[in-house]
C-alpha cells in the first residue's frame, strides 16, 4: 500500500510537471526575460505547498488524495519552463511553512 | 500484495524516481555552470520519446545480438529491483547483476559494429577491471556483519548503528562506484563525449528507449543499495531524501571534475579500491 501511494504521488508530480511545462511554453513563447511574479502561478504554488505541509488540518479528506493534489499543484508551477515559476515556488514554501508553524503552535 | 503487482509497482517507481533523479542531476550541473538547464522531467520525457521514434538498424549490426543486448540490459536491472527493494535478497546477486551489466555494456558497443561502439567496448573491459574491485566492498561488509543478506544487514544496523560509521572507507568505495556510474562522471570513459555516446551511439528508437529506462532503474537501484547497506533502515521518504542528497553531491563532483583519460580513470579507481579494502581491514583489525 505504501508503494502504491508513492506511485500515485510520483504520477501526480510528473503529470503536473508536464502540464506546467506545456502551459508555460504556450504562455511564454518569447526569449527568456527576467519576469515579474505571475499571480495565478503564485496562488497555485501557495495552495499546493499549504496542502502538502498542512494536509493534517483537513482530516475529513484522505491524506493520500490531499498529498497527490498538493504535488500536482506544486509540479504545475515548479515544472514550468526553466526560469519561470521559481519565485512563486519559493514564496509558496515560505508561506506554507509559516502556516505550518502557526498551526503547530496553536494545536 | 500480489507478488507480480509488487514487482510492477516497484519497477515503475524505480524508473520514475531514477529518471527524475537523473533529470535533477542535469539541473544541478547546469545551475553550477550558470545555465538555466532543462526541467527535471527532461530525462523522463527523453526516455519516453525514444519509444515513439522509428527504430532503424545499422547495416554493420550483429543481429539478433544487437536487439537482444538492449532487452538483456533491461532484464538485469529489473532483476535487481526484485533482488533489492522487493525481496531484500543477497548482496552477492546484486554483485552478479553489476558484473553482467559490465558485460552488457561491453557487448552493446561491439554488437553495433560502429567504431565508437567498439572503442567504448574496449573501455568497458578496462572499467570493469576497475569497478569490480570497487564492488569488493562486499567482502568488508561480510567481515563486519557476518552476512550477505540485505535484510540481515539492515537488522544488524538497527542493532549496531549505520555501517557508514563503522566502515567508512567501504562506504567511500561504494560512493566512488556511484560516481563512476553517473552521467558526465570523471570515470565514465565508456560514454565519454570523445566517442560520441559510447556503446549507445548506434542504438536508436525503442532499443534506446529500453536502454534509457534501464539506466534510470540502475541509478535508483545503486542508490538504494548504498542507502540500505550503509545508512540502514529507512522509510520510503528517507530513501527519497537520501537519493536526492547523494545525486546532488555527485552532480557537484561531476561538474567540477573533467573526464579522466581511460588510464587515469582506471588507475584512480583501482587505487581507491586498494586503499579502501586495505584501510578497512586494517581498521577492523585494530578496533
Amino acid at each position: 500500500m505504501t508503494e502504491l501511494s508513492y506511485l500515485l504521488y510520483l504520477l501526480a508530480f510528473i503529470i503536473g510537471s508536464v502540464l506546467g511545462l506545456l502551459i508555460s511554453y504556450k504562455k511564454h513563447g518569447e526569449a527568456f526575460i527576467i519576469n515579474k511574479i505571475d499571480i495565478v502561478s503564485l496562488i497555485i504554488a501557495i495552495i499546493g505547498w499549504i496542502l502538502l505541509f498542512n494536509y493534517a488540518l483537513l482530516p475529513f479528506i484522505s491524506s493520500y488524495i490531499l498529498i497527490a493534489i498538493a504535488l500536482f499543484l506544486i509540479a504545475l508551477v515548479f515544472g514550468m519552463r526553466p526560469g519561470y515559476g521559481r519565485k512563486e515556488t519559493f514564496l509558496g514554501i515560505i508561506i506554507s511553512a509559516i502556516i505550518w508553524i502557526i498551526s503547530y503552535i496553536l494545536f | 500484495m500480489n507478488l507480480m503487482a509488487n514487482i510492477i509497482i516497484n519497477v515503475v517507481i524505480a524508473f520514475l524516481v531514477g529518471s527524475l533523479l537523473l533529470g535533477f542531476h542535469r539541473k544541478v550541473m547546469a545551475r553550477i555552470q550558470l545555465r538555466p538547464g532543462p526541467p527535471i522531467i527532461q530525462h523522463f520525457l527523453h526516455s519516453l520519446k525514444f519509444f515513439f521514434k522509428e527504430t532503424s538498424f545499422p547495416k554493420t549490426a550483429a543481429m539478433p545480438f544487437y536487439v537482444a543486448i538492449a532487452c538483456m540490459y533491461c532484464a538485469i536491472w529489473i532483476t535487481a529491483v526484485i533482488v533489492g527493494p522487493i525481496s531484500y535478497g543477497s548482496l552477492l546477486l546484486i554483485f552478479a547483476i553489476y558484473a553482467v551489466y559490465k558485460i552488457v555494456e561491453h557487448n552493446a558497443g561491439s554488437s553495433s559494429g560502429s567504431p565508437y561502439g567498439k572503442m567504448s567496448c574496449v573501455r568497458a573491459v578496462f572499467s570493469a577491471a576497475a569497478e569490480i574491485p570497487l564492488f569488493a566492498v562486499l567482502v568488508i561488509i561480510f567481515f563486519q556483519t557476518g552476512t550477505m543478506n540485505l535484510g540481515e544487514i539492515v537488522a544488524y544496523q538497527s542493532a549496531n548503528g549505520p555501517l557508514i560509521f563503522s566502515i567508512p572507507l567501504a562506504a567511500l568505495m561504494f560512493f566512488i562506484l556511484l560516481v563512476s556510474k553517473s552521467p558526465y562522471s570523471p570515470f565514465s570513459i565508456t560514454k565519454g563525449k570523445d566517442i560520441i555516446s559510447g556503446y549507445e551511439t548506434e542504438h536508436f528508437g525503442v532499443l534506446r528507449g529500453y536502454m534509457m529506462l534501464s539506466e534510470s532503474i540502475s541509478w535508483y537501484i545503486l542508490l538504494w543499495v548504498f542507502l540500505t547497506v550503509f545508512i540502514g533502515p529507512l522509510s520510503l521518504l528517507g530513501y527519497l531524501i537520501g537519493m536526492v542528497v547523494i545525486t546532488a553531491l555527485i552532480a557537484i563532483i561531476n561538474t567540477i571534475t573533467p573526464i579522466l583519460n581511460p588510464n587515469h580513470s582506471v588507475m584512480s579507481q583501482v587505487s581507491i579500491a586498494i586503499i579502501g579494502i586495505g584501510g578497512s581491514l586494517l581498521i577492523m583489525l585494530i578496533v
